[in-house]
């Protein structure tokens, strides 16, 4: 297995605060990774800087060997790292159809030749089949989130960053999103790199867990190892009830 | 030389007027006025109506005809833009109307051609070598002080402080029980107000006529550019940049083309820093 | 965005019919004349309608293009006296030029940067055909230009016709996946991002199209005056495209297209008025801003033909 994406000493600040300090760590290509941390731990930064929506104070960032900070978002999104966004942003005033239509033209999905269909099939493959004239207005949480894969899918991405999926969901619709998401990581040999807060919903789904706290990476392994890790233990202890709160 | 140091002076103390007004409204309120140039306007024909047509003297003529501006800025926004706040297109829309509005209205009163306004001070002063009206003097020192006061308005007071709240986030003001309604009403007043004072003092040196508020509104806009939308410290220091570079463009090529400066200093600013000199927001 | 439906065709046919057949019932130059411009301000509606109405970055300087257009026919006639058809080409050439060189640095900002850079950028043109008035012929503009077409009622249907094709363009163009994309750069342009999209490619592209229409109407127009001069560059020229997208129904484009044609008719009908006319519109825009925020035309025909889709 290769290095698909590998970020070298990244650190973010914004004023006085460190967002993301020193973060160095790498995905092999066809791996499930989760990056773990508690509420303003610097997931999203993190995510920010790989996909080129903020440039780093300091690091690097290869993907697919190539050096990809300073290019711009779209761009990055055309190498083949495709991202969803924690709180979802769809296009309003469009149907689902359009909504994942404007991700088929980009170039990468340049050989999708009927752009339609394939828009249509990829509704079909997250759970939203049947429903392309919908309009988005009206659409529930767990469906906006399918709709974000979907939209992220048309760029046909080798490397897909969901940020928090699972938020706001009940636990049936987690579940089956969780599926959803097995199911591209494995019939598509998709990597995937994912960010989740609560521990639990990580132990099924990934192989390997990123641990960030206060914008540093704190530990690194499966997630069996994850759950004993004292460090992890401490940042988590701290935030019982919250933990307690949210699950 | 020295004729540049002072009339570089007199033109950035004009511009900042200007700007400062421009910018402290879109700060607080958002609302990009196209209109604050008929302010600038409004302030120099009331000054003529109520000197040579009204017979006023000159030093009650000045702040009456700020005054006046001041209130038709409250009106124009109290009734005009901010029931139409949450488009923008609307508010540029509206504001563009009420300056199309006030210049066929100014046109239809008082025609196309110059108008004279008396001089404050008539002696010509000479500083070191370099004749200059007192006039021109005296905007130059009006604007300083317009502009010390508001900044320690700004700095000192309650509502100064009230208003930075405002501009910083609207909604968190608002739970601290700002009234942002009564802010705006203010600010526009202060940003109608400075603009009808830069009209009143310069009306004696410069032509009185309805579009004569067109370009100074694209300088306003240009010195708001590159200072930054929103930041009154920015658009002084574009004010000074400006208003100089003007200065020695017209003293050693043309007066004809320093209308070109502000053009190029908008491009630059656009391409190397969109965010200009101190705006705080990377661009909107 | 709704799909064309057959009552559209029709409704458009009979429209394009009446414009058409007016002069010869009404057989007079003075119609055929303001009807003309009525055609011309289609075109500069429509035009302004697809960059600004789908993107959402309200060109306040559309007169800076309709003036470049205008401008390179004058040039061209007087100056370079070349065949006149070559001017409608050349027009749209230089208005694509002028959109590239103001669009790269404006377009990249998004809020009111882009509104104030244009509206910026045309007074100041309009500063320097002043400054440069050896060449442009100051206040006073170039004279003497030939007409395209000898009779005037020929040229209206020309200039009709080229109205009815600008339309047609812009509207597929709207409705196509490039219209899908302009619509999603109006929505969130973040987003856009995210679906690998060159925000800033569809937004320059667009306002090229949008420049060449407006310098080709510019054209024609100068043709029509056989003279330009310094106000065509002007603010007023601007707004009052906006005024007639606005009323026409934002994002529509055939509804600009509409407006600009009833309000330049309601316009001369207003001429009695004198120099009251610009206030009477700008009343107008007043009232419509706060009453019909969504316009007036495309709503209004979508209201009338729901029965018949
Ligand atoms: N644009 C910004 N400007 C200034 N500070 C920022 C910015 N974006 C994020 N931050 C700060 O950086 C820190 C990390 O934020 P980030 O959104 O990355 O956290 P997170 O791990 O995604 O948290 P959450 O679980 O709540 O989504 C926070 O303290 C946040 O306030
Ligand atoms: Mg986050």
């Amino acid at each position: 297995m290769t290095d698909l994406l590998e970020v070298n000493g990244v650190t973010k600040r914004f004023g006085g605060l460190t967002a993301v300090k020193n973060a160095t760590f790498t995905l092999k290509k066809g791996e499930f990774t989760g990056i773990l941390g508690p509420n303003g731990a610097g997931k999203t930064t993190l995510f920010n800087i790989l996909t080129g929506f903020m440039q780093p104070t300091t690091g690097t960032i290869h993907f697919n060997g190539e050096l990809v900070r300073e290019l711009a978002p779209y761009k990055i999104v055309n190498r083949g790292m495709a991202r969803t966004f924690q709180l979802t942003r769809p296009f309003v005033g469009m149907n689902l159809l359009e909504n994942v239509l404007v991700a088929c033209m980009s170039p990468r999905a340049s050989n999708d030749k009927d752009k339609e269909e394939r828009a249509s099939y990829l509704l079909a493959q997250v759970g939203l089949g049947g429903r392309d004239k919908e309009p988005v207005e009206t659409l529930p949480y767990g469906d906006l989130r399918r709709l974000e894969i979907a939209r992220a899918l048309a760029t046909r991405p080798d490397l897909l960053l969901l940020d928090e999926p699972f938020a706001g969901l009940g636990s049936g619709e987690i579940e089956q999103l969780a599926q959803l998401i097995r199911r591209l990581h494995r019939e598509q040999n998709l990597t995937i790199l994912l960010i989740e807060h609560k521990l639990r919903e990580f132990m099924a789904l990934v192989s390997r867990v990123i641990a960030m706290n206060f914008g540093e990476i704190i530990a690194v392994g499966p997630p069996e190892e994850i759950v004993k890790n004292e460090k992890v233990i401490e940042a988590y202890i701290g935030k019982t009830e919250d933990a307690h709160a949210s699950a | 030389m020295l004729q540049i140091l002072i009339y570089g002076a007199v033109s950035s103390a004009i511009y900042a007027m200007l700007a400062v007004g421009f910018t402290l409204i879109f700060g607080v309120a958002r609302i990009l006025n196209l209109a604050h140039g008929s302010f600038y306007a409004l302030g120099a024909y009331a000054a003529y109506v109520l000197t040579s047509l009204l017979k006023i003297p000159l030093f009650l003529a000045a702040p009456l005809a700020v005054l006046l501006v001041a209130g038709f800025g409250v009106v124009m926004e109290r009734f005009l833009v901010r029931p139409l706040r949450q488009s923008q297109l609307a508010v540029l829309m509206i504001t563009l109307a009420v300056s199309l509005a006030v210049e066929q209205a100014l046109f239809l009163i008082f025609g196309s051609e110059y108008r004279n306004v008396p001089s404050f001070v008539a002696e010509k002063l000479s500083i070191g070598g370099v004749d200059i009206s007192g006039q021109r003097l005296l905007a130059l020192v009006a604007g300083v002080l317009v502009l010390l006061t508001l900044w320690l308005f700004i700095q000192r007071t309650r509502l100064g402080a009230a208003i930075l709240a405002v501009s910083q986030d609207p909604e968190a003001a608002q739970y601290m029980g700002i009234p942002t309604n009564r802010i705006f009403s203010i600010v526009i007043a202060i940003s109608a107000g400075t603009a009808a004072l830069a009209g009143v003092l310069v009306s004696p040196f410069l032509t009185v006529q309805p579009t004569m508020g067109l370009l100074p509104m694209v300088k306003a806009f240009a010195i708001v550019i590159v200072g930054g939308l929103g930041s009154i410290p920015g658009s002084i220091i574009a004010s000074l940049i400006l208003g100089y570079s003007e200065t020695i463009v017209a003293y050693l090529i043309s007066t004809s083309w320093t209308e070109l400066v502000s053009l190029v200093a908008v491009v630059i600013t656009l391409m190397i820093r969109p965010s200009g000199i101190l705006g705080r927001r990377a661009a909107f | 965005m709704r799909r064309i439906s057959l009552i559209d065709i029709a409704g458009a046919i009979v429209l394009v019919a009446i414009l058409a057949l007016a002069p010869m019932f009404v057989s007079s130059n003075y119609l055929t004349g303001v009807l003309t411009v009525c055609a011309v301000y289609g075109i500069w509606a429509s035009s302004w309608d697809f960059m600004s109405g789908l993107t959402g970055r309200e060109n306040f300087g559309h007169s800076l293009f309709i003036g470049a257009g205008a401008y390179t026919a004058g040039f061209l006639a007087t100056i370079w006296s070349t065949n006149p058809w070559l001017s409608l080409p050349t027009a749209v050439g230089v208005a694509i030029a002028f959109s590239l060189l103001v669009g790269f640095p404006t377009l990249r900002l998004r809020g009111p940067y882009f509104a104030l850079a244009m509206l910026s950028a045309s007074a100041i043109l309009q500063r320097l055909c002043l400054i440069f008035w050896e060449y442009t012929g100051g206040e006073e503009g170039l004279y003497g230009l030939d007409p395209l077409i000898k009779s005037p009622l020929h040229y209206y249907w020309f200039v009709l016709a080229v109205l009815v094709v600008t339309v047609i363009v812009l509207t597929l163009l709207a409705q196509s996946h490039w219209g899908l994309l302009l619509r999603a750069i109006r929505g969130d342009e973040a987003t856009c991002q995210a679906a690998g999209i060159n925000v800033t490619f569809y937004k320059i592209a667009s306002l090229m199209i949008s420049a060449g229409f407006a310098g080709l109407g510019g054209a024609l127009y100068a043709h029509y005056q056989l003279q330009v001069s310094p106000p065509l560059f002007s603010v007023v020229v601007s707004i009052t495209v906006i005024i007639m997208v606005y009323v026409g129904g934002i994002g529509s484009i055939y509804g600009a297209a509409v407006a600009a044609i009833l309000l330049t008719l309601l316009t001369e009908m207003l001429r009695g008025f004198g120099e009251y006319r610009l206030w009477i519109y700008t009343l107008t825009l007043m009232l419509i801003l706060f009453f019909l925020p969504n316009g007036l035309i495309a709503p209004l025909w979508r209201r009338l033909t729901e029965r018949l889709r």
